[in-house]
C-alpha cells in the first residue's frame, strides 16, 4: 500500500503548495509502522470522508491518496475541521516522513 | 445553508447595536434556532456576544503539540505576569497590542467591537508551519525549525489573524475569488499598520512586509508577502518565486479548490496591499491615520461578496465623506487604485471574478 500526502493552504499558501508530496509505502517500512498504518488508513476509510471542509482563514487542508494494489481512495481534512482518525493518520504521515 | 427567517447578517447587525435589549433579542433568536447549532458562523457571534463584557481579555494556552484544542491548558490570563515559555509571551503581548490598535486607533473594543475576548493557541501540533484563525480564536505552529520558526514570533502575523477576526465580525467577506483575496489583503494591511504603530513608523519608513520574521536564518527570503512590491518577497529554489501580481493586467486566475487556494486569496491579495500601500505613500505621514481610516470604514460598509472594484469605489466615497470631496485624500485614493490597474466610479472591464 502506497499513501501521499499533499498540504495545501495556510498562510504561506503559495509556499505550501510547491513543496513536494510525502509518500509512504509499507513494503518499505518496519512491519509493526506499516500495521499501524494500514489500521489508521481504515479507520478513516470507514468514517468515508465526505465534502469540501469548512474554510477556517488560513487554515491548512491536507489531501491523503491511498493506492493499494490498484485500489484508490482520496480522503481530505483541514485544520479547523478534522476526525481523530484523521489527525492520527496525518500525524503518523509526517513523522514517517520528516 | 441557514433555515432562518432572519438573515444571518441581519442578526450580525443585531449583535451588533448598542441597544442591550436589541442584542438580547438577536441572541435569543440564535440560541433557540436549534437547526442553527454547530454552525460555524453563529458559534463564532454566540461566542462573541456570551463575553460581551471581557473588554478583550485575553487567554493564552498550551496545545503541548496536539491539534485538538480542548485538551490545551490555560497559561497565562489577563491579570497574570510573564510565564517561562517564550511563545505564550509572544502571543499574549501580541494580541495586547493589537488589541491597543483597535481601541485606540478606531475606537474598537476588541475583534467583534463588544470586548469579545482574546483566546491564543501556541504549540499547535509537532512542527506545524501555520498560524490561523478558526472562527473563535487564533492558533499558532511552532514552525518546523528548517524553514519556518516560530509563528509567535511575529507581531504583523498575529495581527493578521486577529484582523480576520474583525472581518468576520464586520463585512465576513466569503473565502474565495475576489472577496477572499480582500479578505486576505484586509488582514494583511492590519498586520502591517499595528506594527507600524507599534514601532512608530510613517509609511516611509516602514517596510511593508508580513511575515519577516517566520522563516529561520537559513531561508532565503524576506517575507511571505510584500505590500510595497507584492512578487518580491522571495526566490529561492527551494519555494521558487512569489506569485503575487501587483497590477489586475497579472491577476491570477485560479479555481475554487484547495490547489487553487480558493481562487487566489493569498496571492490576487497583492493588488489590494500595493493600492494601500500606495495610499499611505500617497497621503503621507502615518498608515493608520487617513490611510487605515478610510480602510477600515470602508470594511465596516463591504458585504461577504464585495469584489476589487466595489472597494475600491467604496473607499473613494469614504474618502470623499471622511476628508471630503477632491480632498488630497481623496485624490489619493483614486490615484492608487489607478496604478493597480482599477479605475474608482468605472464599470470593471474583466469579468474577473
Ligand atoms: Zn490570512
Amino acid at each position: 500500500m502506497r499513501v501521499s500526502l499533499t498540504t495545501h493552504g495556510g498562510l504561506a499558501a503559495p509556499i505550501n503548495s510547491r513543496r513536494p508530496p510525502r509518500t509512504l509505502d509499507t513494503d518499505r517500512m518496519p512491519a509493526a509502522t506499516a500495521g499501524q498504518l494500514r489500521r489508521l488508513v481504515a479507520a478513516v476509510l470507514a468514517e468515508g470522508g465526505g465534502g469540501r471542509p469548512d474554510r477556517g482563514r488560513d487554515a491548512m487542508t491536507y489531501t491523503i491518496t491511498i493506492d493499494d494494489d490498484g485500489r484508490a481512495a482520496t480522503v481530505t481534512g483541514s485544520d479547523t475541521s478534522m476526525s481523530a482518525a484523521f489527525g492520527a493518520l496525518l500525524s503518523l504521515i509526517e513523522r514517517q516522513t520528516d | 445553508m441557514f433555515n432562518c427567517i432572519t438573515p444571518p447578517f441581519i442578526l450580525n447587525k443585531l449583535l451588533d447595536s448598542s441597544d442591550a435589549t436589541i442584542r438580547g433579542a438577536a441572541m435569543d433568536t440564535l440560541i433557540t434556532t436549534a437547526r442553527l447549532r454547530g454552525q460555524r458562523e453563529v458559534r463564532g457571534l454566540i461566542a462573541g456576544a456570551l463575553v460581551s463584557p471581557a473588554a478583550g481579555r485575553r487567554s493564552v494556552f498550551d496545545c503541548a503539540n496536539s491539534t485538538f484544542l480542548p485538551f490545551a491548558k490555560l497559561m497565562r490570563s489577563e491579570d497574570d505576569g510573564p510565564v517561562a515559555d517564550k511563545s505564550v509571551n509572544q502571543a499574549f503581548e501580541g494580541l495586547g497590542v493589537t488589541r491597543a490598535f483597535y481601541r485606540d486607533v478606531f475606537q474598537r473594543d476588541s475583534i467583534d467591537g463588544h470586548g469579545m475576548r482574546l483566546q491564543g493557541f501556541v504549540h499547535r501540533g509537532r512542527r506545524y508551519n501555520n498560524a490561523f484563525w478558526d472562527g473563535q480564536q487564533m492558533v499558532f505552529g511552532d514552525g518546523d525549525g528548517k524553514v519556518f520558526a516560530d509563528f509567535t514570533g511575529s507581531l504583523d502575523v498575529i495581527a493578521h489573524e486577529l484582523g480576520h477576526g474583525v472581518t468576520e465580525h464586520t463585512a465576513n467577506l466569503e473565502y474565495r475569488f475576489q472577496p477572499g483575496a480582500l479578505n486576505e489583503s484586509l488582514s494583511d494591511v492590519a498586520g502591517s499598520m499595528v506594527k507600524q504603530w507599534h514601532l512608530g513608523q510613517t509609511a516611509d519608513k516602514a517596510d511593508w512586509l508580513i511575515g519577516s520574521d517566520i522563516f529561520t536564518p537559513k531561508i532565503e527570503a524576506d517575507a511571505l508577502r510584500s505590500m510595497k512590491a507584492p512578487g518580491t518577497a522571495f526566490n529561492n529554489d527551494l519555494f521558487g518565486e512569489d506569485p503575487q501580481p501587483d497590477h489586475m493586467d497579472r491577476y491570477v486566475e485560479l479555481p475554487d479548490t484547495d490547489e487553487g487556494d480558493n481562487g487566489g486569496v493569498h496571492i490576487n491579495s497583492g493588488i489590494p496591499n500595493k493600492a494601500f500601500y500606495l495610499v499611505a505613500i500617497g497621503i503621507g505621514g502615518n498608515s493608520w491615520e487617513a490611510p487605515g481610516h478610510i480602510w477600515y470604514e470602508s470594511l465596516r460598509a463591504s458585504t461577504s461578496t464585495t469584489n476589487f472594484q466595489q472597494f475600491a469605489d467604496t473607499t473613494f466615497s469614504k474618502a470623499g465623506e471622511l476628508y471630503g470631496a477632491s480632498s488630497p485624500q481623496q485624490q489619493a485614493v483614486r490615484a492608487a487604485w489607478d496604478e493597480v490597474g482599477i479605475r474608482v466610479g468605472s464599470e470593471p472591464t474583466l469579468s474577473r471574478r
